[in-house]
């Protein structure tokens, strides 16, 4: 491949070192017993987010678009996964393979109201649709179990915790590469555009709404797939996955990482959940704390580095170069 | 249904539609001039309530006096915190977009909340209401609660003050005028950025009293600050962003209706707030007594 220049080169090779890490990671750590499989739902936990903060990147970097509900279509993943292997008994895989289905059908009913505002008005939107679901399932105890959610969620014999890490990772992989082949398509460079000028893509005729709301879709079918993932990973869901406040997650993810990249809000979900999980360990009444520590965190990068975790490397790189 | 009944609903709605309107007002009047949705005016909400119930633990509680000086002193206190979180950080993200702005005011919620449950804990708390306040009114034969009937005075006296301050003051022309043309106003030598703070500080100050005023209302708890923001929206969002009359007409219709609809629907009746903020939305984006957007 020729026309592969060396800085691409090393992006492949830092890659497939980082897979290959990711891969081999559960058997280290099984060699530290209680705590390595402590470690290790940590980290299946790390990776599920991770695809929930790169599916709401989707729309937010990639589309400019502020949901504050996207949790919802999270929400409806994890409860599709509950529902058919509980009260339907259907067998996990098919009901994980349900859950983006239903997510992007619910993604695609309120998406259609919604991409027909602008800015502050959509973010607003979607957080009252979001609320709506949420307040659905907090109420509806005789489908939804209500406040006290769903628990007890089976899982197959063959998926002990490494196992399950191993099934996650290569689900993540796969919409990974999705992702990446969806951003760098037509599709994904039309939705830059639309981002980058709303006007210009009208007058080159992109169809702005229908592009919108196919984007926003497509982020609710990933959200729905992470939510499944979760519900299995904890053996419950609850409504507080519908919540308002579990939509602020992955956007302060996509800041933190940064959210014009594609791997950016991976990389800060999952420093995130590994600084809240390092107070956890320096002592149990320090998580307590984690909000502040996180606000406080939230509030230097919107001063001081708004392009995230990602654009501060990029800045320091290009230092470097020149 | 009874026409009693009626009426003791309509009072107990009117009631919490006026508590809700002291405090959405303040996040309405704080949008309509510095254009940041504040998600942090619910945790100044909760400070607000809870430092009431600390100064009331050191006054004796039950006296009118006591009551009167939370009244004075809780708001003012909140409106100075305002003070300093505009000058410190809602300052500096005025020119920057959407996302930014709401995701300072987010940070500021996680800080302020967390903060409330590491000096406060998570136990319930209340205030304790005074003498003259605790007893009931009898209306129409029916014994309505003073406490309910002092908020429904205090609600209007508000709205007034509002709109005699916005309408009929030169203080309310500057604040509106900052709200239609901030560079003309600039030009003219007034000086936006302590218009600004003022608003920001007005909007606080609601916030607190609203605080007050729920602590010897009902219990207090860490929740109220992310339930009663969601309201609050709501409220501002089906009466048009930035616009006090319209929160005061959404927040009627929100406290009122879900009183009414506790009846027939029980716990679904809190889907209401949020159903209706979706359909005005979808129908009239700017709200119904918002401007569409320039």
């Amino acid at each position: 491949m020729d026309h592969m220049t060396s800085s691409s080169r090393t992006q492949w090779i830092s890659g497939i070192t980082l897979i290959v890490i990711l891969f081999v990671l559960p058997v280290f750590l099984n060699e530290f017993g209680r705590t390595g499989e402590y470690w290790i739902w940590v980290s299946t936990e790390m990776i599920i987010m991770a695809l929930f903060a790169m599916s709401l990147n989707l729309i937010l970097g990639f589309g400019g678009m502020v949901s504050f509900g996207h949790a919802a279509f999270f929400g409806v993943g994890a409860y599709t996964v509950a529902l058919l292997t509980k009260k339907a008994d259907l067998p996990l895989f098919l009901a994980l393979a349900a859950a983006p289905f239903t997510a992007a059908i619910t993604a695609a009913i309120v998406g259609w109201f919604c991409v027909r505002l602008l800015g502050l008005y959509f973010a607003i939107l979607t957080l009252a649709f979001g609320q709506l679901l949420y307040m659905i399932v907090f109420q509806w105890y005789t489908f939804t179990g209500g406040d006290d959610g769903i628990l007890g969620i089976p899982r197959p014999e063959i998926l002990g915790p490494t196992n399950f890490y191993w099934f996650c990772l290569v689900l993540f992989l796969i919409c990974f590469f999705v992702m990446k082949m969806i951003v760098s398509s037509s599709f994904g460079l039309s939705i830059k555009t639309i981002r980058e000028n709303m006007e210009r893509a009208k007058f080159i005729g992109i169809n702005v709404r229908r592009y919108q709301l196919l984007n926003f879709i497509i982020a609710g079918a990933f959200a729905g797939l992470a939510g499944g993932m979760l519900a299995e990973l904890n053996r419950f869901a609850q409504p507080d996955f519908l919540h308002w406040s579990k939509s602020a997650e992955p956007i302060l993810a996509s800041l933190v990482g940064g959210m014009y990249s594609l791997a950016g809000p991976a990389i800060g979900s999952t420093v995130l959940i590994f600084l809240k999980i390092f107070l956890q360990q320096i002592h149990p009444s320090m998580v307590e704390l984690w909000a502040i520590v996180l606000g406080a965190a939230i509030l230097v990068v919107v001063l001081f580095a708004p392009s995230g975790l990602v654009g501060l490397y990029q800045n320091i790189y290009k230092k470097f170069q020149s | 249904m009874t026409w009693q009944l009626f009426v003791f609903m309509l009072i107990n709605g009117l009631c919490q539609g006026m508590l809700l309107f002291i405090i959405a007002s303040g996040l309405s009047l704080v949008f309509g001039v510095l254009r940041v949705i504040n998600f942090a005016h619910g945790s100044l909400y909760m400070i607000g309530a809870f430092l009431a119930y600390s100064l009331s633990t050191l006054l004796s509680g039950e006296s009118l006096l006591g009551f009167l000086i939370l009244l004075l002193v809780i708001p003012p206190a909140i409106a100075i915190i305002g003070f300093v979180l505009e000058v410190t950080l809602f300052r500096r993200v005025y020119r920057e977009e959407h996302l930014l702005q709401l995701l300072l005011t987010y940070a500021l919620v996680l800080i302020l909340d967390d903060s409330v449950r590491v000096i406060w804990g998570g136990d319930p708390r209340s205030v304790t209401r005074p003498d003259l306040l605790a007893g009931s009114v009898d209306v129409m034969g029916m014994a309505l609660p003073s406490y309910n009937v002092f908020i429904l005075v205090i609600g209007p006296l508000i709205a007034f003050g509002m709109w005699f301050l916005l309408y009929r003051t030169r203080t309310g022309n500057v604040i509106r005028a900052a709200v239609s043309f901030p560079d003309t106003l600039g030009a003219l030598g007034v000086n936006v950025s302590w218009v600004m703070t003022s608003t920001f500080m007005l909007g606080c100050w609601l916030a607190g009293l609203g605080g007050v005023l729920t602590a010897a209302l009902s219990n207090i708890d860490l929740g109220i600050g992310m339930e009663k923001i969601i309201e609050c929206f709501a409220v501002v969002v089906i009466g048009g962003l930035g616009s006090v009359g319209g929160a005061l007409l959404g927040s009627l219709i929100i406290g009122t209706g879900l009183t009414f609809f506790q009846l027939p629907f029980g716990r679904w009746a809190l889907v209401f707030p949020y159903a209706l903020m979706a359909l005005v939305l979808v129908i009239r984006p700017w709200g119904l007594f918002g401007k569409p957007e320039r």
